[in-house]
């Protein structure tokens, strides 16, 4: 029973202390730029987790093919591919998602994440793992995009609000915070670099937090 | 549109840190020193505006006249990719005083988001070649300027007391938020 | 025909990447330049050339002091 905690424990902690986006720092400028509300972050948390597993599994899937030389401009034109691909499909069912994220559909080829996981990972392994790699990688991706855009949607507008970017149709839409008191500088570049350096801020604090209880259950 | 308003508007206005968020993972990595700051600045400048205008003219010379549109994220990062591998050899034949200053940077640029975004950006904007010329010198100038300013903080800061939680990168980014804050004022202007 | 075209613009790409990384590789660094160490820790990418030499230039440090 306390095993099974343990693990839990070790995975919730594993999300936040290596999280691509707090963590280590990788592709923090979609993080910053489109998180003002949350249909925005789940669009592109999907479109990262899809281009970053399939990138995954064609890159695992031709590891023993290509020369050691020239396998960074291969992978290059894999995950450019596939990114050009997701783009169309994006613009073709979700316009309004299309033209919410604008140029930084494209710049999902230069998001670090998918370049840094497919040298680091994927041309090393099987296509298994790979697989659960990218999916999870994608997955606390999409989660850390979710809560900053969560934070600065409900700061700066004051309601939470969710809407189905097949159809425009609003899901739901909660005001938590009064007309006129909320602080529209969180929709603001003043208010995205702020909320980024407090969520850095904690998981820092975290880490430093998990780090001196493993040096004291050493000791 | 005016040449010296656009350049106006692509350095400091919508300038790309500040306003755009785009090219941060470097800025946030190389900007503790002012050398490094320097050095950086100037890699990118070169970079962006020759490979923003070599892609341009792939673009209009080959990709349009064939309608092959879809095929302009593919081709352009390669053509950057490229670029950045033929500067580094060129540096290292010919001037190991200039590979000294900013050859170590170089790699690092062929993932930036910004040459990518520049390159995409003179297509998406429809600018003509002068246009372009100019926007792909403005901008990399405010992403220089923009490092600068923020090294020589940053070396400020360096002696001081800041929380435990915030060392490192945190603080870099409040430090940014108050710079956004200071060039958001200049919204307005054009 | 056109996507022949295409494949046949990426591939002249990828073989001009290719060609220029490999010659790159083999250029040696001038002479003066070799321990250049570049002052770069931000992000987390593992792989990293700059982040490897900057590793080695903070454990030099480290060692001594």
């Amino acid at each position: 029973m306390s095993e099974k905690k343990e693990k839990k424990q070790s995975l919730f902690t594993r999300l936040l202390v290596e999280n691509p986006v707090f963590g280590l720092y990788l592709g923090i400028c979609s993080a910053l730029a489109i998180t003002t509300n949350i249909n925005n972050a789940i669009g592109m948390g999907i479109a990262v987790t899809i281009v970053l597993t399939l990138s995954n599994i064609l890159v695992s899937s031709i590891r023993n093919l290509t020369p050691n030389d020239i396998h960074i401009p291969v992978y290059i034109v894999i995950i450019a591919t596939l990114v050009t691909i997701v783009g169309m499909v994006i613009q073709a069912y979700t316009p309004s998602l299309y033209s919410a994220l604008g140029a930084f559909i494209d710049l999902i080829v230069v998001n670090c994440i998918i370049l840094g996981r497919a040298e680091a990972f994927a041309s090393m392994n099987p296509i298994g793992p790979s697989i659960l790699d990218g999916l999870t990688m994608g997955f606390s991706y999409t989660l850390s995009i979710l809560t900053m855009s969560f934070f600065r949607q409900i700061l700066g507008t004051g309601v939470l609000s969710l809407s189905n970017p097949f159809t425009n149709a609003e899901i739901f839409s909660l005001r938590l915070i009064p007309e006129g008191f909320e602080l529209p500088f969180f929709k603001e570049q003043f208010g995205a670099f702020i909320t980024f350096a407090c969520l850095a801020a904690a998981v820092s604090a975290y880490k430093t937090h998990v780090e001196n209880k493993e040096k004291s259950a050493e000791l | 549109m005016n040449l010296f308003t656009l350049f106006i508007s692509a350095m400091l206005i919508n300038n790309i840190i500040l306003s755009k968020f785009i090219g941060m993972c470097p800025f946030m990595g190389v900007s503790t020193k002012m050398e490094s700051a320097v050095g950086m600045g100037l890699a990118v400048i070169f970079v962006v505006f020759c490979a923003s205008v070599l892609s341009y003219g792939l673009y209009y010379a080959v990709l349009e006249p064939l309608h092959l549109e879809y095929m302009k994220l593919i081709c352009f990062i390669l053509v950057i990719a490229a670029f950045v591998q033929f500067v580094e050899l060129f540096i290292k034949k010919n001037s190991p005083s200039l590979y000294k200053q900013l050859g170590i940077y170089l790699p690092l640029i062929t993932t930036n988001c910004a040459v990518l975004y520049v390159a995409l950006d003179n297509i998406t904007q429809e600018y003509s070649l002068i246009e372009t010329i100019v926007n792909s010198i403005g901008v990399p100038a405010g992403f220089m300027l923009m490092l600068c300013i923020f090294s020589t903080i940053r070396e400020r800061l360096r002696g001081n007391d800041v929380p435990e939680a915030f060392q490192g990168n945190p603080i870099a980014f409040i430090i940014a938020a108050i710079m956004a804050l200071a060039f958001s004022s200049l919204a307005g202007l054009v | 025909m056109q996507t022949i075209v295409a494949i046949l613009i990426v591939l002249v790409l990828v073989g001009l990447n290719g060609f220029l990384y490999i010659r790159n590789r083999q250029t040696p660094v001038p002479e003066g330049c070799e321990n250049l160490k570049p002052d770069c820790a931000a992000c987390g990418i593992g792989d990293c050339a700059l982040r490897a030499k900057f590793m080695e230039m903070k454990e030099e440090e480290h060692g001594d002091h």
